[in-house]
């Protein structure tokens, strides 16, 4: 096993922050540990259900993903056990079954969220980075990067302590961007962020860069730098 | 034509052809038999005339009773024995009767005699009559109990057929009903019965077997899927990637896109067959219809789409989730397959909710608008939504139809009678 230990700065808090990987599919636990490692996360991985439930009581994450399928047990099992020993660990059900069953029982045994199978990884990330967010910053609802300053709690933007108008989807799209520095987002990732199960046609995006572009400039009038870069024309990264 | 009726058909004409030549037959079998006995009568006769010749050496004399007589006459030529019908005028009926002659030479001292004794056949004649007559009462007596006995012994019968029929005619595997079994004791109509039972038990459990299999398939697809997504998200990350790869991958994530797409739309369209929203409740659709409106807004926008909407206060009671799809299949489809700069209307009301927009005409047949994977060339979707739609509709017993009127797209939604 091994645990990186990286000190990052998110926003204003620095922490270290521990996820654990509860997922029996190998392939798809490398990618989101190798994507949240280069977030600057402590990643370990659980492939089953009582590998699980040892670490669990071994030792405490700010988050845990967690598969509800698992060998040798059911995830939302470990999410009793979690309750049952009081443990405050943020949970991300992540899982193939799309049901809605799973999702209200899931969040009735105290998963803070569930994203379904399959999602990208900067989605995961986002969400992550939100339930950590909501459970360790004790309040602190800023995520500010330079001249910008975003806060969550009353969801609007300031630069240089200027309130910038936005629109609702300007707003969400500037913090998925901010959750996913120096990452590249695919057009398909913001989409289907932005407009979830609404996105029904692939291909058509141009609404997606005219947000952007709206976002770009409204950002720069305010007098802030320019910060999100196109990448290809195959989606966009937030540089800080 | 009935069963019934064919049989009571073909059994009736055969059973009067057989008894026609039954009777046929009959009738000459019981002639022959009279005519036989009537001879003997007659030879009866000549012995005793032959018998009184050789101890007289002399004819006796002719008599002439009402239905037989004797007369003799001298020949020549020496004649044969035989038997010969004649018709005579009788005076007494002033009609021709037929009557049976028996002719033999008698020789008294050398002359030779034609004798010949006659006999009425009237008799015979008579008797065949009552012997037809009674014939053809009993023929019309069996034909009429048959036609009756057909009519409601075989309708009785049958009752078992006909409601095992009317069992495979409701029978509907989706609401997992075996048609319960007839209470009969002919082996033929309990064996239809056991046939039809256990084959809809083996259709149910195949259908069952194969929306699980479709169920199991999508949900074993979303894994691999995931794995893929979060590859082609770590490879965008490298630093140094060029144009022509990028371009690939673009491709790779649209494909992507499409098979996550397609898989969700396969697995909810099984949920809802499934009835796995059972829980309904009152929905405000004109809310909900703003809501989605908004939340579309971009699209419409980013079309220039003109939107005129007159909503009234209609609630619906369904399951929330379901609404939501509803809703935002139709208004999606009625934005993307929208021309730039067209229209859009929406008219809610107590009776129905229709939706029109302006676009280009389909190029299929749009008696199949619902089926799945039925879309126009030019559709980007995947041909899921409208199916949706439409398993939605049937499941609330609400009626989807569409027409294109006025150079505009109709889709309206009849909301189930209360």
């Amino acid at each position: 096993m091994h645990i990186l230990t990286i000190t990052i700065n998110h926003g204003q808090s620095t922490c270290i922050v521990k996820v654990l990987i509860v997922e029996d599919e190998k392939l798809l636990s490398e990618s989101i540990i190798t994507c949240l490692r280069q977030e600057g996360f402590v990643c370990e991985a659980a492939d089953h259900y009582k590998l699980a439930i040892q670490k669990i009581e071994s030792f405490d994450y700010d988050c845990i993903l967690l598969d509800i399928n698992l060998p040798g047990g059911s995830g939302l099992d470990i999410l009793n056990q979690l309750k049952k020993n009081k443990k405050l660990d943020g949970v991300l059900i992540i899982s193939a079954r799309n049901s809605l069953e799973d999702k209200i029982t899931g969040l009735q045994l105290g998963a803070d969220d569930y994203l379904p199978k399959p999602f990208h990884l900067s989605e995961l990330v986002a969400r992550i980075t939100a339930i950590i967010r909501r459970r360790n910053s004790g309040g602190n609802n800023m995520l500010q990067f330079n001249e910008l300053l975003i806060d969550t709690l009353a969801k609007t933007v300031s630069v240089n302590n200027k309130l910038v108008e936005l629109t609702r989807k300007e707003y969400q799209l500037l913090l998925y961007f901010a959750y996913n520095k120096n990452r590249v987002i695919s057009k398909n990732a913001i989409a289907e962020h932005l407009w979830g199960d609404e996105t029904e046609s692939a291909g058509n995006f141009d609404f997606i860069y005219t947000h952007v572009k709206n976002l770009r400039k409204k950002l720069i009038i305010a007098g802030c730098g320019d910060y999100i870069q196109s990448v290809y024309g195959m989606g966009y990264k937030f540089i800080s | 034509m009935k069963l019934i009726t064919k049989y009571n058909r073909i059994n009736i004409v055969a059973t009067i052809v057989v008894m026609l030549i039954a009777s046929i037959c009959y009738y000459f079998i019981v002639r022959y038999v009279l005519i036989h006995q009537l001879d003997n009568t007659l030879k009866v006769e000549e012995a005793e005339i032959l018998n009184y010749v050789k101890n007289n050496n002399k004819l006796p004399d002719p008599t002439n009773y009402r239905d037989q007589h004797t007369s003799f006459e001298a020949v020549r030529e020496l004649f044969k024995r035989n038997f010969t019908n004649v018709r005579l005028y009788e005076d007494r009926h002033h009609e021709d009767n037929i009557y049976r002659v028996l002719s033999f030479p008698v020789t008294i001292d050398d002359k030779l005699y034609k004798a010949s004794v006659t006999k009425s056949e009237d008799e015979v004649e008579d008797l065949i009559e009552k012997i037809v007559l009674v014939t053809i009462g009993i023929v019309i007596l069996l034909l009429l109990t048959l036609f009756i006995a057909n009519r409601f012994l075989l309708r009785r019968l049958w009752e078992p057929f006909y409601n095992t029929l009317q069992s495979i005619k409701q029978f509907n595997f989706s609401n997992k009903q075996i048609s319960p079994s007839q209470e009969t004791d002919i082996a033929e109509f309990k064996d239809l019965d056991t046939a039809v039972n256990s084959m809809q038990a083996r259709i149910i459990k195949d259908y069952e077997t194969l929306k699980n299999f479709a169920d199991n398939a999508s949900h074993e697809m979303q894994t691999p899927l995931a794995i893929l997504n979060s590859k082609l998200d770590l490879l965008i990350q490298e630093p140094n990637l060029n144009e022509f790869q990028t371009k690939q991958l673009q491709s790779m994530y649209d494909a992507m896109n499409r098979l996550a797409k397609l898989n969700q739309s396969l697995l909810l369209l099984t949920k809802i067959e499934n009835n796995q929203f059972a829980n309904a409740r009152a929905i405000q659709l004109n809310i909900l219809i703003k809501e989605k409106l908004n939340q579309l807004e971009d699209l419409i926008i980013a079309k220039r789409i003109h939107l005129s909407t007159d909503l009234g206060g209609k609630i619906v009671y369904m399951n929330d989730y379901l609404a939501d799809i509803l809703l935002n299949n139709l208004l999606s489809n009625s934005i993307r397959h929208n021309d730039d700069d067209g229209a859009m209307n929406i008219l809610l009301n107590n009776e129905a909710l229709i939706i029109s927009n302006t676009g280009a005409v389909f190029s299929f047949d749009t008696n199949n608008i619902f089926e799945r994977f039925k879309k126009g060339e030019t559709s980007e979707g995947i041909g899921l939504g409208l199916a949706i739609v439409k398993q939605i509709c049937d499941n609330y017993g609400f009626e989807i139809s569409y027409f294109f009127r006025e150079d505009l797209h109709h889709f309206k939604i009849q909301w189930a009678k209360e």
